[in-house]
This record gives C-alpha cells, sequence and structure tokens, in this order.
C-alpha cells in the first residue's frame, strides 16, 4: 500500500482528501505545514507528496524545493489557479504535476497511478540507451554522464527514456504528455516545456544551447542523432 | 387601490457630455483663420500700395502733362498774335510728345496735329467747360487707353487750346504693379495657412499626445499616462486625465480583483464538497434510494456551482487583462475531433448528454497548422456543445474549413462550424447572443437552470482573445450555425516548445 504525504493547511480539505484517497487505496500521512511536511519527510516512507502551494509560513514552492534537495519522490502541486505563473513557477521547483481546485478524487486518483508508475512507458527491451557521454539503463531506472550517476526524478527519467527510444524524432508535446503523464490531448503542454528544462540542466554540457534534446519550434521536441 | 396616474418613473439620466466643437476640424478651422487674416492684411495692405502708388504717379505726370500744356499754350498764344498765321501749320509745329494730341479751337474751326484725328477726342463735358473760358482736366478712356485730356482758354487771341496725352506707359507701369502685389497678396496668404497649419499643429500636438493616450486607454491598456512636460498649461489638463485614467483604472482592477478573490474563497469548500460527494459516489451500493437521489442532485448542483466559479474566475481575468494565450501549432481536424471527443466526456461526467456526431474536415484544411490555445479551444467547443444541448436538442453537423478573403489566395484563417436543428435564435437576438447572462426568449426553457449563463460570452472572449470571431446565423433549413473563425497565425503571447 502506497504511502502519500498530504500537505495542505486546511483542515477541512485535509480531511475530505484523506477520506478520498483513503477510499482509493493509499495510506495517508498528512500535515498541515511545509515545516511538518520536511520533518515528516524523514521519519516516514512517503512515495508520493500532495502539497498545496498557499501555505502558511514555508509555502509550497519552498517546501517543494526542500522535499526536492532530499528526494526524488513524484509531487503533485495543489493549485487554487491555473495562471502561468503559478504553475511554471511550482513545475520549476521541482514538482512532477499539478492539479487545480477543487478537483474531482477519481482523476486526482489517476494522476497519482501515473506517477507512481515504475516502469519506462513503453519498453523495448533494450538494456542500455545511449547518447552523447549519456548513459541510460532503463530497467535499473539509473542515468550516467561520463560515468556519473545523474539524480533524476521519475518523471524526468520517463520523459529522457521516451526521447532516447526515438533518436532523431520529433515528439509532439501531446504525444509525450500522453506517454509520460498519461495526459490525453488537451493536457498542459508547459508540464512538458518545463521538464524539458529540467532535464537539460542535468545533462547538457550548455544548457542555454542544447546540443541533445532540441526544440523543434511549433512542433515539439527531438533527441539529436 | 389602484394607482391612479401612471408613475412616469425615474427620468433617465443621460450622461453629462461636453460639446467640444462641430463642423471641420480644430486645425483646419486654425488653418483657414490663418490664411482668411492673411488675405484681408495683404489685400489691404497691396491695396493701399497700389492706391498711393497710382495716386503720386497720376499726379506726377499730370503735372509734368500740365506743365508742357501750358508751355504749348502760351505759344499758341504767341503765334496767334502775329497777323497772318496758318492756323494750319502752327499746329502742326506744336512741340507734342509721342502718342500725344494737340487740337486748337480758334474762331469757331478745329485744327488738330492729327489727321484723323481731333475734337472728337475730347469729352464734351471738357470742351464745354473750357470753351467757357475755365482750365481743366480730365481721364478719359479712348478705345480701352486712359488718356488725360487738358484744355487752357486762350481769351486774349480768342481761341482754346487742347491737349490730349496717352496714359498707356503708366497704366502698363501700374498694371504691372498691380499684377506684382496681387501676387504678393497670394504668396503672403499662402504662406499665412501654411503658417497656421504647422503652428496649429505645434499647438495640437500635446493634444495628439493625448489621443494618443485615449486611444491605447480605450483599446485596454490603462497603464497609459500622458506627460505634460514644462508647459504650464498642459499640466493641468496632463494631471486631471491621468488621475481620472489611474481612478477607472483602481475600480477596474478592484473589481476585476474582487471576482477573482470571491472565485478563489469558494474555491476551498468547493474542494472539500467535491472530494465528500466523491466519497458518498463511491459508497453509493451502501445508500438508500432516497439518499442516493439526494445524491445525484448534490452531485449535479455541486458540478454546476463549480463551473459557475471556474466561469467567474475566466471572466475576471479576461476582465483584469491577464487572460494569456498558451498557443500550440495544431492541425486543425484533429483539434475539432480532440475536443468533440473530450466534450462527449465531458457530457457523460455531468449528465448532458455529449455528441458522437463526426467531423467533418475541408480537405484544403490539410497541411495547415493553426496556431490556437488548445484549452481555451476546447472551452469554447464544450460550450457550443453544451449550448446545442440545453437548447436546440444537440449538435447535428460539426465540419472544419479554411476560409481566405479572396478566392484562390491562401487561406488566412480557420472556420469551425457547429450546426443544429433547434428553433434557430431571432435575428435580434444573435447580437446579443454572446453577453453576460444573457437569455433572451430562452428564458423560459428548461434549461435556465442548467446553464451558467456565461457559457456564449466565454466562447466570444476565448474567441477575440485568439484574435478570431464568433457569430450566430440560421443554419440551411433550420436552426442555428455558430461559426467560430480563428486567424491561422494567431496573435498573443506564445507559450510553445522552449
Amino acid at each position: 500500500m502506497s504511502r502519500i504525504l498530504i500537505v495542505e493547511d486546511d483542515e477541512r480539505i485535509r480531511s475530505s482528501m484523506r477520506l478520498a484517497l483513503e477510499d482509493e487505496g493509499y495510506s495517508i500521512t498528512d500535515v498541515s505545514s511545509g515545516e511538518e511536511a520536511v520533518a515528516q519527510f524523514g521519519e516516514v516512507p512517503v512515495e508520493l507528496a500532495l502539497i498545496d502551494l498557499m501555505l502558511p509560513g514555508m509555502d509550497g514552492f519552498e517546501t517543494c524545493r526542500a522535499l526536492r534537495r532530499h528526494s526524488t519522490v513524484p509531487i503533485i502541486m495543489v493549485t487554487a489557479r491555473s495562471d502561468t505563473h503559478d504553475v511554471v513557477a511550482g513545475l520549476e521547483a521541482g514538482a512532477d504535476d499539478y492539479v487545480t481546485k477543487p478537483f474531482v478524487a477519481k482523476e486526482l486518483a489517476a494522476r497519482i497511478r501515473a506517477l507512481l508508475r515504475r516502469s519506462r512507458p513503453d519498453p523495448t527491451g533494450q538494456l542500455v540507451l545511449s547518447f552523447g557521454d549519456v548513459e541510460i539503463e532503463p530497467e535499473a531506472g539509473v542515468v550516467r554522464r561520463a560515468g556519473d550517476e545523474v539524480h533524476c526524478t521519475r518523471t524526468e527519467f520517463r520523459l529522457l527514456c521516451e526521447l532516447a527510444d526515438h533518436p532523431g524524432k520529433v515528439l509532439t508535446r501531446e504525444h509525450l504528455l500522453e506517454q509520460v503523464w498519461g495526459y490525453d490531448y488537451f493536457g498542459d503542454g508547459r508540464l512538458v516545456d518545463v521538464h524539458v528544462r529540467r532535464l537539460r540542466t542535468k545533462i547538457e554540457p550548455d544548457p542555454a544551447n542544447p546540443q541533445f534534446i532540441l526544440t523543434v519550434r511549433g512542433m515539439g521536441y527531438k533527441l539529436a542523432v | 387601490m389602484g394607482t391612479l396616474a401612471s408613475d412616469p418613473g425615474p427620468t433617465p439620466t443621460v450622461p453629462a457630455r461636453t460639446r467640444l466643437s462641430g463642423g471641420p476640424g480644430l486645425r483646419a478651422r486654425v488653418t483657414i483663420t490663418f490664411a482668411i487674416g492673411a488675405f484681408a492684411l495683404s489685400t489691404l495692405m497691396a491695396g493701399i500700395t497700389y492706391f498711393t502708388a497710382r495716386a503720386s504717379f497720376l499726379n506726377e505726370r499730370q503735372a509734368a502733362d500740365q506743365r508742357q500744356t501750358f508751355a504749348n499754350a502760351l505759344l499758341v498764344k504767341n503765334a496767334l498774335r502775329s497777323p497772318g498765321i496758318q492756323v494750319d501749320q502752327l499746329i502742326g509745329s506744336v512741340d507734342t510728345l509721342p502718342g500725344s494730341l494737340s487740337v486748337l479751337n480758334t474762331g469757331g474751326h478745329w485744327y488738330a496735329t492729327s489727321i484723323s484725328l481731333g475734337q472728337s477726342q475730347l469729352p464734351p463735358a471738357l470742351r464745354t467747360l473750357v470753351l467757357q473760358g475755365t482750365p481743366a482736366s480730365q481721364i478719359i478712356s479712348v478705345s480701352g487707353t486712359p488718356q488725360l485730356a487738358i484744355g487752357v482758354p486762350l481769351p486774349a487771341v480768342n481761341a482754346t487750346y487742347f491737349e490730349v496725352f496717352s496714359l498707356a506707359e503708366l497704366a502698363g507701369t501700374l498694371r504691372t504693379l498691380a499684377f506684382a502685389l496681387a501676387a504678393a497678396a497670394l504668396f503672403t496668404t499662402i504662406a499665412g495657412a501654411a503658417v497656421g497649419r504647422w503652428a496649429s499643429g505645434r499647438a495640437l500636438r500635446p493634444l495628439a499626445g493625448v489621443t494618443e493616450a485615449a486611444v491605447a486607454i480605450a483599446g485596454g491598456d490603462l497603464d497609459t499616462r500622458v506627460e505634460a512636460g514644462d508647459d504650464v498649461d498642459l499640466q493641468e489638463l496632463a494631471s486631471a486625465f491621468n488621475r481620472m485614467t489611474a481612478n477607472v483604472q483602481s475600480r477596474i482592477e478592484r473589481e476585476a480583483r474582487f471576482t477573482s478573490d470571491v472565485s478563489h474563497e469558494l474555491r476551498s469548500p468547493l474542494t472539500t464538497l467535491t472530494a465528500t460527494v466523491g466519497v458518498l459516489e463511491g459508497h453509493r451500493d451502501e445508500l438508500a434510494p432516497r439518499a442516493r437521489s439526494a445524491l445525484d442532485l448534490l452531485d449535479g448542483d455541486l458540478q454546476r456551482f463549480t463551473r459557475m466559479v471556474d466561469d467567474l474566475l475566466e471572466i475576471s481575468r479576461f476582465d483584469a487583462g491577464s487572460a494569456e494565450l498558451s498557443l500550440d501549432h495544431v492541425d486543425p481536424g484533429e483539434l475539432v475531433r480532440q475536443a468533440m471527443a473530450a466534450s462527449e466526456r465531458v457530457g457523460k461526467d455531468q449528465r448532458v448528454h455529449g455528441t458522437d456526431v463526426p467531423v467533418e474536415v475541408d480537405p484544403a484544411v490539410e497541411g495547415i497548422r493553426l496556431a490556437v490555445d488548445k484549452r481555451r479551444f476546447e472551452r469554447v467547443m464544450a460550450n457550443l456543445v453544451e449550448n446545442a444541448n440545453l437548447y436546440a436538442g444537440g449538435v447535428t453537423r460539426v465540419f472544419v474549413e479554411a476560409f481566405s478573403q479572396q478566392p484562390g489566395d491562401e487561406p488566412q484563417s480557420i472556420r469551425v462550424i457547429v450546426e443544429d436543428e433547434g428553433p434557430g435564435i431571432p435575428v435580434d437576438e444573435r447580437s446579443h447572443l454572446f453577453e453576460r447572462f444573457y437569455r433572451g426568449s430562452r428564458s423560459g426553457q428548461r434549461a435556465f437552470s442548467e446553464g451558467t449563463g456565461l457559457g456564449l460570452s466565454l466562447v466570444a472572449e476565448h474567441v477575440r482573445l485568439h484574435g478570431g470571431v464568433v457569430w450566430v446565423e440560421e443554419a440551411a433549413g433550420h436552426g442555428s450555425r455558430f461559426v467560430v473563425e480563428l486567424p491561422i497565425d494567431g496573435e498573443g503571447t506564445e507559450w510553445g516548445p522552449a
């Protein structure tokens, strides 16, 4: 049974989320502040965190960054607004996905399931994928650059595998959203954009002038061959 | 107890309007005024110059001609005193200027220096006056040429001497002068107009700045302010203008913020409600039939409420001018198919039947990539489908076509057409249909209690944000046809793959 950490200051929302997610079969640890979340995180093994952005004291962005410093656990941020700024800032703080209040429990459960999937999107059976000085071991979930291990979140890893599986082919944002996040056609393309940016800082020699993960304007992304 | 007199109701307040001016524009009027001023002044000056010069030339000439005439008259008088003088020879010997004529009357006979011309050249009034013994002169016109006739009575010899001088040369000089003066006046008038135009342009330049600012503000850019510079006359206008703009801006922002804040505040209880209703739905089987019916009602209205809050938040973003496009370049046919599929899914969830009408795509659309905000487009289609479901028994036809202004040109826009076979929309209601909470003649219908009242107004806002237009017309046969036209190269801020 997967344990989920809920960080939410509104007690009623917290209780209702606990009820809804327990019904979906998850164990819940809930806290009301970012500080508590960071403290709890070391104590209890957590497989996914749901973090509200508007928290008193240490806010959702800061909490997200604090958790990311120690862990690659999937993080879904809960936001009251889907405006460009908050969503992008949350993703840049390290979140894997976001849901907007009020959310339907079934949809949230679907998002959680998508992030908890362990394997890469579409295993081709290859043991090692590589480009440039980057090596990926899909089954082991390991990425190495020039021999040193690179710490990727599960979503970054899935995105990297998807790109590396189709070297030289343009992958649309819709395709990546579906393969990596399990979204349909109307998923938020900003998820892809921010994750690509994050991946570039980890594997590109010069993230501002990428030579591996290239942007194809108006189309999507591709891995250079 | 009935009302005896019908209440005329409150007098409608007419907004106070300051009439600025009528007729031609300010610049034109200043220019015309300057031109008229310059014309009047230059004409007056030219007139004075002309008449002064003319009088002075004429006096000089008259004095010279008189001296000549008196000298000749003296000569004639002396000659006539000598007995046996031949008058014919005498008159021939008079020293005259070229073009002038001497006429002598002595003893009732007329003698002249010219064979063809004679006393007939003399004006009768002058002739009579001089014959009666008074020296006189008169300017006359002979076949268009001005002439000066001077008569001197010579009572001592019982004769009268006349001399007629041509003023053609003087007239020519005066004509040249008049022409030069007229040209100068014309030039001055034009120069006056030009100065007027320039001066008014200069004086109105700050006004142009204000106009520009007002246009920008009317266009929605409320951050626009005008600068007065050092001009004290303008500082008052500028500061009043800026105060007004700031007031309008803060009011609009306050209103938009209020709507936005309310929507946000409502989200917390809605989140709890949605989650707990979801839990109840999960335990549906454990509920008694009456409790299930109650849960369905609760769920239905909770969804409607959520939609209203979402729509209000969306509207408040449009009102605050903070709505941004997140553009993708997509295949229009695929976009519409996906949006229809999504509306079908949503329709099922919300117990409003969706649609499985196939999407027809014009072959000309093939290969076009439309710059569009997918999320907003999905909302547009969902709202159009919902509108058709609520009021017209559902969508019956959806097609996508490429449109160009000139047939044969590259298409500039994509039209997405959604038709139904409902009762149609009266012509006079069509333009109001996209207004917020507008219900028109549909207000009595079942759907009145089901829609949010914001759907079509949001359709219009989303489409407008793309630089497109939406309208409704009559479908062939009967029913309505909603047309969404989106420019292929959409405007707006792009958030594409980075």
